[in-house]
C-alpha cells in the first residue's frame, strides 16, 4: 500500500520542520483512487480512473502558519518542501498580528478503517457502467405513463473510491484512516411544450460496494424521475403570503448546513475565512444567545457509521466527537480546531478536514442536522396546518456571506389545506432570516433522514463530503412567494 | 526512492508503454505547477502556502473503446502500471458511441516564452504586495482587511501517438481583498494579471477600502421583488455573463443543462454583447496553446451583436454537430479558456447618469441555478451596494438578491463601459476580461423577517 510506502516521509518531514526551528509541525500522507462512470442521455462516455497521491506539510514559525504540498515523493523533495514551508511562515511572521498557537488540544494514535463487504477499490467500471444504464433505462421507461412528459437528458455519474491518510504531528498525534465511499450524482431534466423542470440527485456514504444495494439507488432515482415527471405535468402556481411551512428531511438539512452549521465555523466567526466563504452574523460571545425557538435543535456529528462525512479522528490528529449546536433555540457551541479553540480558549471538538494533500486542513462541517421531534410521522405533522405548504425537495438555493439571508426555492411541493397535502404546488420561494427561520420551528417529526452533499469552503477551494439532514420540520407563519 | 521523470520523459515513456500494450491512441499530458499563495484575515496574515504539483492526464482508445486516467504519481514504475491498468479497465468495456479518432497527423507546438518569469518563484513578492493591499485600503477608510495572494505559473506537456508535441506556460497573479469598517459594511477589489507589470495590488486595496467606507449604514430596501436598472461591475458581470460560456459547451448543450439548447444562430442577448472564448492572447490567465485532445486553440466568437455564433468544441462533441473542434477539449467536456466580453462606449459616469432607479453592483457571490435548462438563477449582492435614484448615487443597501434569468438578463443589457478588466477569483473559474454591464428590468428580491443586529 502506498501509504505504509511514504509514512516514514511524513515522520521525517515532521522532525525536518522541527530542526528547522518551527514550533509546530504536521504532515500529512493523503490520497485516493477512484472509479467513475458517466452516462449522458443513456450513452456511456470514457470511464474515468483517478490516483492522486501526496504530502502536505504544515508549521508554525514565530507564530506564523506555513503549508506546503507537493506530489514528488522523495526524501530530497519532501526536503525541500519542509525547507521552503518554513522558509515563508518565517518570513511572513512580521505581518502576523495575532500569533498563531495550536494549544493543548489531546492528540490522537489511531487507525480508523471503515468495514466493506464488497471492496471499493478496484471497482469494474464495467460494472458502474451497468449500474448507471439500469437506472437510466428505467427512468425511460416512465415516459410512457406521463401524458407527454419527456426527460430527454439525463446526466448520471457514479464513483467508487478509496482515501487514505496519515497524519503525524510534533505533539504525538500519529492517525491512518482508510475510508472507502460510493457515490452518485445526477441531473434529470423533464420538458414538456415550452416547461422545463430540473432535478439533481445526489447519494453517498462510505463504506463498500454494498452502499448501492443498502440505499436502493434504482428504486430513489426512479421515484425523483417519476415526481419530476408530475411536477411539471400538473404543479400548480404557487400561493404566496404567511402560513405555516413543513420542511422535508431534504430541506431541514440544508437550512441546518447553510445557516447553522456556516455561521458556527469558529474560523469563520474570527474572520479567518472574510475573503472569500465570507464571516458569521455570529462573534465570539454569542455562546448563548437564542436564535431559536425551543423546537430548534441542530447538531453537527462526524462518528455517524456509513455517512458521507464520517470523520471520527480530524486531520489535525484530534479525536471529533457529536456537536450540539443549538439547543432549545441557543447556541451552544462553534466548530473548532486546534488553533481556534486555543484562540477562545475552549475545547477543541476536532472539526479540521482537509480534501486532499494540496490543501490545508480547515474547519468543515461533517454531517450536520435538525433533531428529530416526537411527532411520530410527517402526516402527524401535517395534520397541525390549516393552510399552508409542504416542501419535500428544493432547487435553487443561497445565503448571504454572514449567513443571515437565505433562499430556498421548492421543486416537489404540495398545498396543505386542513392537516393533508393536496396538490402539487410549482416552486414555492421561502427567503427568509435565519433568526426568523429558526424562532419559527414549532415541531418535529421522528423521521430522521440525510442527504449527500459536497461543501465548499477555503482558497484555493476545498469540496468535501457532508452529509444534510434532519426530519419534517414545522414552521410556523412564515413568507412563501409562490413561483410563475 | 523513487525514479522520478520530466515531463517529456514521462509522455514519451507513456506513450510506448500504451502502445506496447496495444492502444490505437494514447495522450499524454503532464501538467505542472508551482504556485505561492498568502492569506490575511483581520489585516494579519493567516497562512503562506507552497504547492508543487506535477499531474499526468492519460487517455487511451482501442477499437473504439476509450478510457481517461488520471495519476499524481510520474514514477516511472508506478506509471508504467497505472497504463496497464488503464489498458485491462478500457479493454473491459463496450465501444464507445462518442469515440472519434485523433486527427491522423499530429502537431507540433514550440514553447512561447510568453510567461512572466518573475511568476516562477514568486515567495520574495508575496509579502510586499501584501503589505501594499492592506494599506492602500486602509488608507481609504478599512478597519480591517482580508484576502488572499495567489501567483505561479503552469505548464502543459502533452504527447500522442499520432505525433502531437508540445508545451506551453502559462503565469498569473491574483490578488482578491475584502476590506471592513464594521461587520455589516465591507467593500471588494480584485487585480489579476498574467505579468507582474500589470499587477495593481494598491488599486484593488483602495477599492475595497473605500466601498468599505461608503457602505456604513447601510438600509435595507423597503420595497423588493421589484425590477431595477442594474450596474453590474466587472467583478458581478464576470460572474453571470462569463456563465455563457459554461452554457456554450457542446457537453452542456448535449446534458441539457443549458438555455442555450437549440439557439445556434438565435439572438440570445442585446445586440450590444459581444463574448468570445479565447485560447492564448496578450493578458490571458489561462493561456493554452492546445488543448487537452492535441488540437489547437483559437479564438471562438461565441456570441456576436447578441446572436449566438458557436458552441465550444472537443473532437466528439464536433462530430455529432458536425463541425469542427474549437479547440476547447476537455477530453469528456470541452470548456473556455479564457473569455471576453466586448467593450462598450460609455464610463461609468455616463452609466449611471442613465439610471432613473437603480442598483450599482461591485461583488456578488453564490450564483445558483434553478433550472440550467431555462437560466433562470438567483445570486446574492454583497460589500459595495448603491441605490440609484435620477442618474445619482444615493444610498448604500444591504440584504438583496437578484432573482432573474441569465437569458432575459443578456437581452437587457442597453450599455457596456469603455473600460475592461480581468477578473478571476473564487466566484469566477474562467479568466473573463469584462466591463461594466447596465441591465434594465432585473428582479430584486429580499428576506422575510428581521436581522440581528450587526456589531464589529
Amino acid at each position: 500500500m502506498l501509504l505504509e510506502e511514504y509514512k516514514d516521509l511524513a515522520d521525517y518531514c515532521v522532525r525536518e520542520a522541527r530542526r528547522l526551528g518551527a514550533e509546530y509541525a504536521e504532515a500529512r500522507i493523503h490520497g485516493g483512487k477512484g472509479t467513475g462512470f458517466l452516462l449522458k442521455n443513456g450513452e456511456p462516455q470514457p470511464s474515468m480512473i483517478d490516483d492522486s497521491f501526496g504530502i502536505a506539510a504544515r508549521v508554525i514559525v514565530d507564530g506564523a502558519m506555513g503549508f506546503g504540498a507537493t506530489n514528488l515523493l522523495s526524501r530530497e523533495r519532501v526536503k525541500d518542501l519542509t525547507a521552503t514551508t518554513v522558509k515563508m511562515a518565517k518570513s511572513s511572521a512580521p505581518l502576523v498580528k495575532e500569533r498563531i498557537a495550536m494549544g493543548d488540544s489531546r492528540t490522537a494514535t489511531r487507525k480508523v478503517r471503515v468495514a466493506e463487504k464488497e471492496p471499493v477499490e478496484g471497482a469494474d467500471p464495467n460494472w458502474l457502467k451497468s449500474i448507471l444504464l439500469e437506472i437510466d433505462r428505467s427512468v425511460v421507461k416512465l415516459e410512457g405513463g406521463a401524458g407527454g412528459v419527456k426527460i430527454p437528458n439525463r446526466i448520471m455519474v457514479a464513483s467508487a473510491g478509496v482515501e487514505e491518510k496519515y497524519v503525524v504531528t510534533s505533539d504525538g498525534a500519529k492517525v491512518e484512516s482508510r475510508v472507502p465511499r460510493f457515490n452518485y450524482f445526477g441531473i434529470l431534466t423533464a420538458l414538456k411544450g415550452g416547461d422545463a423542470a430540473q432535478r439533481m440527485i445526489q447519494q453517498g456514504e462510505t463504506g463498500g460496494l454494498e452502499i448501492v444495494k443498502r440505499i436502493r439507488l434504482l428504486e430513489l432515482v426512479e421515484d425523483e424521475a417519476q415526481t419530476l415527471m408530475e411536477v411539471l405535468g400538473s404543479a400548480e402556481k404557487a400561493p404566496t403570503g404567511i402560513m405555516d411551512v413543513v420542511l422535508s428531511p431534504e430541506l431541514s438539512g440544508i437550512a441546518a448546513h447553510e445557516s447553522v452549521g456556516h455561521p458556527q465555523e469558529a474560523d469563520r466567526i474570527l474572520g479567518r475565512e472574510g475573503a472569500q466563504a465570507g464571516e458569521s452574523y455570529l462573534s465570539r460571545d454569542s455562546l448563548g444567545m437564542k436564535v431559536g425557538s425551543e423546537e430548534a435543535h441542530v447538531s453537527d456529528d462526524p462518528t455517524i457509521a456509513h455517512s458521507n462525512g464520517y470523520s471520527p479522528v480530524d486531520d489535525e490528529g484530534v479525536v471529533s466527537r457529536k456537536r450540539r449546536l443549538i439547543v432549545g433555540g441557543k447556541i451552544t457551541e462553534f466548530l473548532q480546531n486546534r488553533s481556534t479553540s486555543s484562540l477562545l480558549g475552549v475545547k477543541n471538538n476536532g472539526s479540521s478536514r482537509s480534501a486532499g494533500f494540496d490543501r490545508e486542513p480547515i474547519i468543515r462541517m461533517s454531517n450536520t442536522f435538525v433533531e428529530p421531534g416526537d411527532y411520530a410521522t410527517t402526516e402527524e405533522l401535517i395534520k397541525e396546518v390549516k393552510d399552508g405548504i409542504y416542501i419535500k425537495s428544493f432547487t435553487e438555493w443561497n445565503i448571504d456571506d454572514k449567513r443571515l439571508n437565505q433562499r430556498y426555492t421548492g421543486l416537489e411541493a404540495y398545498r396543505i389545506r386542513n392537516g393533508e397535502t393536496t396538490s402539487l404546488v410549482k416552486a414555492p420561494v421561502l427567503e427568509i432570516t435565519t433568526p426568523a427561520l429558526w424562532g419559527s420551528v414549532r415541531g418535529r417529526s421522528k423521521r430522521l433522514e440525510f442527504e449527500a452533499a459536497n461543501c465548499g469552503k477555503g482558497d484555493p477551494m476545498q469540496g468535501i463530503p457532508v452529509w444534510t439532514g434532519g426530519p419534517d420540520t414545522l414552521l410556523a407563519g412564515v413568507r412563501i412567494v409562490g413561483g410563475s | 526512492m523513487a525514479k522520478m521523470m520530466g515531463p517529456e520523459d514521462s509522455n514519451s515513456f507513456g506513450v510506448d508503454v500504451a502502445k506496447k500494450l496495444g492502444a490505437d491512441e494514447a495522450i499524454l499530458m503532464t501538467v505542472i505547477s508551482n504556485e505561492r499563495m498568502a492569506r490575511f484575515a483581520n489585516s494579519s496574515v493567516t497562512v503562506t502556502k507552497n504547492v508543487n504539483e506535477s499531474g499526468l492526464v492519460v487517455y487511451l482508445a482501442k477499437g473504439g473503446r476509450r478510457i481517461i486516467g488520471s495519476s499524481s504519481n510520474p514514477e516511472k514504475s508506478s506509471l508504467e502500471r497505472f497504463i496497464e491498468l488503464l489498458y485491462k479497465s478500457m479493454m473491459s468495456l463496450p465501444k464507445d458511441a462518442g469515440y472519434v479518432p485523433l486527427p491522423p497527423r499530429g502537431s507540433s507546438y514550440r514553447p512561447k516564452p510568453s510567461h512572466d518569469k518573475k511568476l516562477e518563484g514568486p515567495e520574495g513578492l508575496l509579502a510586499g504586495y501584501v503589505e501594499e493591499a492592506i494599506h492602500a485600503a486602509e488608507s481609504a477608510g478599512a478597519r480591517r482587511t482580508a484576502g488572499s495572494l495567489e501567483a505561479g505559473v503552469a505548464s502543459h506537456h502533452i504527447m500522442s501517438s499520432t505525433g502531437t508535441v508540445g508545451s506551453d506556460t502559462s503565469s498569473s497573479i491574483l490578488l482578491n481583498i475584502r476590506a471592513f469598517t464594521d461587520r455589516d459594511a465591507s467593500g471588494h477589489g480584485l487585480s489579476c494579471s498574467a505579468t507582474v507589470r500589470d499587477f495593481r495590488p494598491g488599486v484593488a486595496g483602495e477599492r475595497a477600502g473605500s466601498h468599505s467606507k461608503r457602505m456604513r449604514n447601510a438600509r435595507q430596501l423597503n420595497e423588493e421583488g421589484k425590477t431595477y436598472q442594474v450596474l453590474m461591475s466587472p467583478t458581478v458581470a464576470s460572474n453571470l455573463l462569463g456563465l455563457v460560456g459554461d452554457f456554450a459547451s457542446a457537453f452542456s448543450i448535449e446534458a441539457g443543462t443549458s438555455y442555450l439548447v437549440d439557439k445556434l444562430g438565435k439572438k440570445v442577448a442585446s445586440e450590444t454583447l459581444d463574448l468570445t472564448d479565447v485560447g492564448r492572447g496578450d493578458g490571458c490567465l489561462q493561456a493554452r496553446t492546445f488543448d487537452d485532445e492535441g488540437q489547437p486553440t483559437r479564438s471562438t466568437k461565441v456570441v456576436e451583436g447578441g446572436v449566438l455564433k458557436s458552441y465550444l468544441h472537443n473532437l466528439s462533441t464536433a462530430k455529432r454537430f458536425r463541425t469542427k473542434s474549437t479547440g476547447n477539449a476537455g477530453l469528456i467536456e470541452p470548456g473556455p479558456w479564457n473569455l471576453e466580453i466586448g467593450a462598450g462606449d460609455s464610463t461609468y459616469e455616463e452609466m449611471v447618469k442613465e439610471m432613473t432607479h437603480g442598483l450599482v453592483l461591485t461583488s456578488n457571490w453564490y450564483t445558483r441555478f434553478k433550472n440550467y435548462r431555462t437560466g433562470e438563477f438567483s445570486t446574492v449582492p454583497r460589500d459595495g451596494t448603491y441605490l440609484v435614484e435620477s442618474g445619482e448615487v444615493t444610498l448604500p443597501i444591504k440584504g438583496v438578491r437578484i432573482s432573474d434569468s441569465l437569458e432575459r438578463m443578456s437581452s437587457s443589457i442597453r450599455l457596456l463601459s469603455k473600460e475592461r478588466e480581468w477578473v478571476q477569483w473564487w466566484e469566477v473559474d474562467t479568466p473573463t476580461l469584462c466591463p461594466w454591464v447596465l441591465v434594465d428590468g432585473v428582479t430584486v428580491t429580499k428576506a422575510y423577517g428581521e436581522s440581528p443586529p450587526q456589531g464589529s
